[in-house]
């Protein structure tokens, strides 16, 4: 048997699926011959950007670059090679009384993943992407030199790769400060929103928080549009802790994990079954303003709890459509979206609205601008690319744009913001289509 | 613990499965011909697990001297080193590649556990574990010498099983069957049969709790070996496995 490295590869949406070659190794110069002897590459962490980002000619997955390199438990440093997935650093970080500054909703991407679509998470308002803790990084560029890249060595480098793609070189390793906490836990407050105007007002009354995020209920039609639950939290001291949990406030215990164990069949989520959901979800507050305390986990990561819960949109996969909308227009914006979801029917499972604060213009590649960022899965059918479009004209209306590590079908437009990326070796499935596109229009 | 064949994801795999499960070693002796690599993995479980190690170079292709190894000290022996070569078909009438296999599967590597089995003979104690393969449970036509050397590789650890067991020295023999790692990256192995590395350290490290004696890392591996060893030979030998 000789080796043949062509296989389906597809990221979180199982949309698309292509048959590309995809290799994985841990020795640099392997990896440098890769780059060397193929045409197109393109590097991919763990697959958890919804669409194409990922995808290309020839990939080299970064899954065998899985080793920690330093920690400094003193100020909070740590160093690790690329693969290393998020999930991983919290492992060894959380015990040692530190948290990742920003995270994803899901705590299965690599650092690599992270720092190529510079991540934002719930506090972007306050804390700003993941980038803004980077503080340097090892890529391998396009001749398989390796270079070191931060704010002041090779700093244009450093800037473009910062929500680059993955389209200037492969990330091989990064050095990234981390906080301090006292607990692994978070106070939390939830609170109840009839509508839009009332969620609008509660993110902004709670800009002194440091997380904030708000699930919509994308069914609701009329005066309930934006009914949705807001979610605000700050990491918890020990002395806020429950007596059980003081002990060892810096402990997790160890929960059982469902796994989703195939694809459901297409019928299963539909209007009827999304309102369902959503009627569930937010009938289970019947208060209007619920204080706990949770683990971090069930703040930052809830749906990390059902392994695979991907397969439940079906083997057409879904998409994720984010977008931002700046924040003098965004209330209006959103209303325009929101009515637009609602009259297609075409319900989202999942719809999550966060306020950004102030971009980085340094981190001029970077998706996050000052405005309010919204994003809904939906299941890919033929309705699918209709409704897209509207939502799309949208955006563009209100001057917003689409995150590139979601998109899948968007305007190019829209995601064509990246610069300083021009590179033939480089070159993902979704440049490339978003380049077509524009020569096309 | 003493690790040979420290670049294999498997052996670095049951190091980190070990460790987490909360099992102290003074120090690892990570013996490989990678050094490089291997100090990656060092510093790795150093970070992760704050576990001293220490990297010893071993190539079996060529002279070894036993006096390096000689303050070294363990009750845990991880062997982990095999090389696949080319198959039969590529590679039966290169006397090279016969030779490396089974230099390094085997007549080389035998002496290197023995040094160590004396020791933890002496001691009375330690629990030798061996990577082998399902392989050699049966020659095939497409990878009998790989094979055969790792039949005797089995046979050898049941003997050492069965001559330590009276000096309370454990053997375990491992018989992983496809296994996704850097050896198999790139064939068309079927996902049901397949353990990914950690799925395997999962499985050693219970087999090394139990003081089993022979483990197959997927349980239908040890079904599927069964009937092609009651395969008879009158038809086996028309089979083209
Ligand atoms: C449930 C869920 C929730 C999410 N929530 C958020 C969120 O709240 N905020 C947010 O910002 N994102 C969120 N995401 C998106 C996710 O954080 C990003 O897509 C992230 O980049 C995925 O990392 P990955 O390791 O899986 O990378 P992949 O998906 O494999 O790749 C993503 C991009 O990074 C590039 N890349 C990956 N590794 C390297 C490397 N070593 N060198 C160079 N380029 C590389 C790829 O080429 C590709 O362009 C979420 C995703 C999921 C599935």
């Amino acid at each position: 048997m000789k080796p043949n490295f062509v296989q389906k590869v597809t990221n979180w949406g199982n949309f698309p699926v292509v048959e590309k070659e995809m290799k994985s190794d841990d020795s640099f110069d392997k990896i440098k011959d890769f780059i060397l002897t193929h045409n197109e590459v393109i590097a991919r962490g763990n697959g958890r950007c919804y669409g194409d980002a990922s995808l290309g000619e020839s990939i080299f997955s970064t899954k065998k670059l899985n080793k920690f390199i330093s920690f400094d438990r003193l100020n909070g440093i740590i160093e690790c090679e690329s693969g290393v997935l998020l999930s991983e650093v919290l492992e060894i970080s959380v015990p040692q009384g530190y948290f990742l500054y920003v995270t994803p909703g899901t705590k299965f991407v690599s650092v690599g993943g992270a720092i190529a679509s510079d991540v934002h998470g719930k506090n972007h308002h306050a804390e700003g992407c993941f980038s803004e803790y980077v503080i340097e990084f090892k890529l391998m560029i396009e001749n398989g030199e390796i270079i070191t890249c931060s704010r002041e060595e090779n700093s244009e480098k450093f800037w473009a790769t910062i929500g680059g793609m993955g389209l200037t070189g492969i990330i091989l390793s990064a050095k990234f400060k981390l906080k301090n906490i006292e607990s692994a836990y978070i106070r939390q407050e939830s609170i109840k929103a009839d509508n839009l105007d009332e969620i609008f007002k509660l993110f902004e009354e709670s800009e002194n928080w440091t997380y904030n995020v708000a699930w919509i209920d994308c069914l609701q039609t009329g005066k309930n549009i934006g009914k949705s639950i807001l979610m605000r939290g700050e990491h918890a001291f020990p002395h806020e802790l429950p007596q059980n949990l003081k002990e060892k406030p810096l402990r997790l215990k160890k929960k059982f994990e469902p796994t989703v164990p195939f694809y459901f069949p297409g019928f299963v989520l539909n209007k009827f079954t999304v309102k369902v959901f959503n009627l569930l979800y937010f009938k289970k507050q019947t208060k209007k303003e619920i204080k706990n305390i949770v683990d971090y986990e069930t703040f930052f990561y809830p749906l990390d709890v059902v392994n695979d819960w991907n397969k439940i949109y079906g083997k057409s996969g879904f998409i994720q459509y984010q977008m931002v909308i700046p924040k003098e227009k965004g209330k209006e914006g959103m209303k325009k979206i929101l009515e637009t979801i609602s009259r297609s029917g075409n319900g989202s499972f999942l719809a999550v609205l966060k306020l950004f604060g102030k971009n980085n213009p340094e981190a001029y590649n970077s998706f996050p601008m000052e405005g309010y960022t919204l994003a809904l899965d939906f299941r890919v059918n033929s309705k699918l690319k209709m409704l897209i479009g509207k939502l799309d004209d949208i955006v563009q209306e209100f001057g917003g744009r689409i995150y590139l590590t979601k998109d899948s079908m968007s305007k190019s437009s829209l995601t064509n913001y990246l610069r300083n990326i021009q590179n033939s070796k480089f070159v993902s499935l979704q440049h490339k289509r978003i380049i077509n596109n524009n020569q096309g229009s | 613990m003493i690790v040979l064949g420290s670049t294999s994801e498997v052996a670095q795999a049951f190091v980190e499965k070990a460790l987490q499960e909360g099992e102290k070693f003074e120090k690892i002796y990570l013996f490989t011909s990678n050094k490089e690599t291997t100090e990656r993995f060092a510093r790795h479980i150093d970070v992760k697990f704050l576990q001293q190690s220490e990297i010893i170079e071993l190539d079996l292709t060529k002279e070894i001297d036993y006096n390096v190894f000689e303050n070294i000290n363990s009750t845990l022996l991880f062997c982990a080193i095999g090389y696949l070569g080319e198959g039969t078909k590529e590679g039966l009438y290169d006397n090279k590649n016969t030779q490396r296999i089974i230099e390094i599967n085997y007549s080389k590597l035998i002496p290197v556990i023995n040094y160590f089995a004396h020791k933890f003979e002496n001691r009375r104690s330690g629990t030798i574990i061996g990577l082998s393969s399902v392989a050699g449970d049966r020659g095939r036509q497409s990878n009998f010498i790989y094979g055969s050397a790792k039949a005797a590789f089995t046979a050898y650890l049941s003997g050492l099983r069965n001559y330590l067991f009276d000096k309370k020295v454990h053997v375990i023999t491992i018989k992983p069957g496809f296994m996704a790692t850097k050896m198999t990256e790139g064939l068309p192995l079927n996902p049901k049969l397949t353990a990914s590395p950690k799925q395997a350290a999962d499985c050693i490290y219970k087999a090394f709790k139990k003081q089993k004696n022979i483990a197959y890392v997927l349980p239908v591996w040890s079904v599927i070996m069964m009937i092609i060893r009651n395969i008879p030979e009158f038809i086996f030998k028309k089979l083209k496995l």
